[in-house]
């Protein structure tokens, strides 16, 4: 399934691709992230628990950043498994970001994921739904965070 | 969570207390109704309670009886089967039976019960657009007490009710229908005891040729069961003519949230739906002969 | 491991058992009394081979818990015929070669002598909507219908 979703941040251009490139700033804001791991400047490791319904997952998730043209695009792939569950998401993300001035970037997201296993057999039509609620939550966190942390930056 | 090779815990207590009193001792503890969800999740893998607190045993919620105030209570045990030949259900309220007999199939409405399903609620399910329409009230134990909530309020969101930790649903209550209404619950799905793509559930009175009482629920289309009381309400008083069937159902329309899924694409259900409920407005108006 | 004790009266016999909370009647009935005749399909409760009677009415034994089944009389296919003489919907469904690779026939024969207990004259749209529940993959389900009104007729 395709996710794309698209949000503002009131942040120049630099200081939103800066943010966006630190795990410290991003992991915080990703929902039910518990931990995140810098293996390297182009990978990350997290474990991230989520619920859909009554059913609670817990993911151990890696990151690729496998393209990345400062400050305007960023291509990761995400490897996500359930540690023995047999549920897997595979996402392709693209990030791209545009000036719209001097103090206001635009940041839009889209990912082509995939989900197998144990979670997928249920068939959830809401999975989607609930692909799109975490992109806003993480939205709203990451923009908080960098419009009340730009000052300090 | 449990650990693996722990023992899951089974409780078969004998009042709503000491079930409470259970799901309270054990934050993985989950009720067990029919278990025909329940089971059928545990089976998948998909959940892995650390104790089943069955309710089978618990008499009061397994009856249904009439009000004093003419309403009529549906305990929570009671199995689809018997909600679908409930004969204290009259009127409107026949909504719900309508739904009960539309429920998958012959042994599982043999297990499944009216709490089980609504406390899970699956939006595709069949009893929450029925409620909605029938303007049930759910009654809730819980370790604070009793309550009771709309049931337009208890369905929340995706597979999430108003229900909080430690609380579980004891039974429905259906208010009194107007005399001489009709309750009428249309369901499309792939086959025979599917999900429901999509449907429809309405109570409608008629006097000589005049809206009476109007309550429209469209069901498997939105998060929780989408209805417009505020158009209603303008057609309540005055006669029902193709123009307000039609405001109505587009009302209806422009609150749908559907998704892709396997049974149907979004863009199909929210072709299919508002046609829907044009089609039940106007059986339900021929039924009670006040066609204008 | 310790086990929740209970009693089934299974096709007329009093079994003392213990079991785990999440066994399920099916895995009871197959694994440990060796009824094998209730079959594991989906294990979800879709496809009703592991129909059978508990208290007389047809449910999942795939979704049912053993433990919750205390005092239960459970009917399995085994449990309908009275020693050698096949009961009158069995008869009628070999009598009809209603039966191809078998799987699905024990859930049916579950389903159908419920439905004809309390049906005697239904009709083919009656005998589909009642058995909409078992699902078969070989037969197409024309001779599993024919069989079933052929019963009613017999029990007539």
């Amino acid at each position: 399934m395709r996710i794309e979703e698209s949000f503002t941040v009131s942040v120049p251009i630099a200081s939103a691709w800066e943010a966006i490139r630190n795990p410290e700033i991003v992991a915080p804001c990703i929902p039910g992230c518990e931990s995140i791991e810098v293996v390297d400047p182009t990978h990350y490791k997290a474990a991230v628990r989520l619920g859909l319904g009554p059913i609670k997952l817990r993911f151990l998730v890696e990151v690729e950043i496998t393209e990345e043209e400062a400050p305007i695009r960023l291509v990761s792939t995400t490897k996500g498994e359930e540690g023995g569950r047999a549920s897997r998401v595979r996402s392709q993300n693209v990030l791209s970001l545009t000036a719209l001035g001097d103090r206001e970037t635009e940041i839009a997201y889209s990912a082509e994921v995939e989900v197998t296993g144990r979670i997928a057999k249920f068939g959830f039509g809401m999975m989607k739904k609930k692909a799109e609620t975490l992109g806003r939550e993480f939205a709203e966190a990451f923009r908080k965070r960098v419009e009340n942390g730009q000052d300090a930056a | 969570m449990m650990e693996p090779g722990a023992e899951v815990a089974f409780h078969r207590p004998r009042t709503v207390q000491e079930a409470l009193a259970l799901l309270s001792a054990d934050d993985g503890a989950v009720c067990l109704a029919g278990g025909a969800t329940l089971v059928a999740m545990m089976n998948a893998d998909l959940i892995a309670p650390s104790g089943l607190v069955s309710l089978s045993g618990i008499d009061v919620l397994r009856t249904a009886e009439r009000l004093p105030d003419g309403a009529v209570r549906i305990g929570a045990m009671r199995h689809h089967r018997q909600t679908a030949d409930e004969t204290l259900l009259e009127d409107g309220q026949q909504v719900v039976r309508e739904a009960a007999r539309q429920i998958a199939n012959t042994p599982v409405r043999n297990m499944g019960t009216i709490g089980g399903s609504i406390a899970f609620f699956d939006p595709a399910a069949d009893y929450p657009p029925a409620l909605v329409a029938a303007d049930a009230i759910v009654d809730i134990s819980g370790p604070n007490g009793d309550r009771a909530i709309a049931a337009a309020a208890f369905f929340v969101d995706w597979y999430e009710t108003a229900l909080g930790a430690g609380e579980m649903v004891t039974g429905v209550r259906l208010p009194a229908a107007p005399m001489g209404s009709v309750g009428v619950y249309h369901k499309l799905a792939r086959v025979s005891g599917d999900f429901a793509t999509a449907s429809v559930a309405l109570v409608l009175a008629m006097e000589n040729h005049t809206v009476s009482h109007l309550a429209v629920a469209v069901g498997a289309c939105a998060p929780t069961p989408v209805r417009r009381p505020d158009i209603e309400a303008e057609i309540i008083g005055n006669g029902l003519d193709d123009a307000k069937v039609d405001r109505l159902a587009d009302a209806l329309a422009e609150r749908l949230d559907p998704v892709d899924d396997v049974r149907a694409s979004a863009a199909y259900r929210r072709l299919v739906a508002p046609r829907m409920v044009k089609h039940a407005l106007c059986r339900a108006a021929e039924t009670l002969g006040g066609r204008q | 491991m310790t086990g929740h004790p209970l009693t089934l009266k299974v096709n007329g016999q009093e079994r003392a058992l213990s079991v785990s909370a999440t066994r399920t009647l099916l895995e009871t009935l197959r694994e440990d009394l060796a009824l094998t005749g209730a079959k594991r399909g989906c294990n979800q409760g879709v496809c009703g081979a592991c129909t059978v009677l508990v208290d007389g009415q047809p449910v999942r034994g795939c979704l049912s818990l053993t433990a919750n089944c205390d005092g239960a009389e459970v009917t399995t296919v085994e449990g309908l015929a009275d020693g050698n003489v096949l009961s009158t919907v069995q008869q009628a469904m070999a009598d009809t070669g209603a039966v191809q690779c078998g799987f699905c026939t024990s859930g049916m024969l579950i389903s159908a002598f419920a439905f004809l207990r309390d049906n005697s004259a239904p009709t083919v749209d009656d005998i589909q909507h009642a058995l909409s529940g078992n699902l078969c993959r070989c037969s197409g389900y024309r001779k599993i219908v024919d069989s079933i009104l052929l019963a009613a007729k017999r029990v007539a």
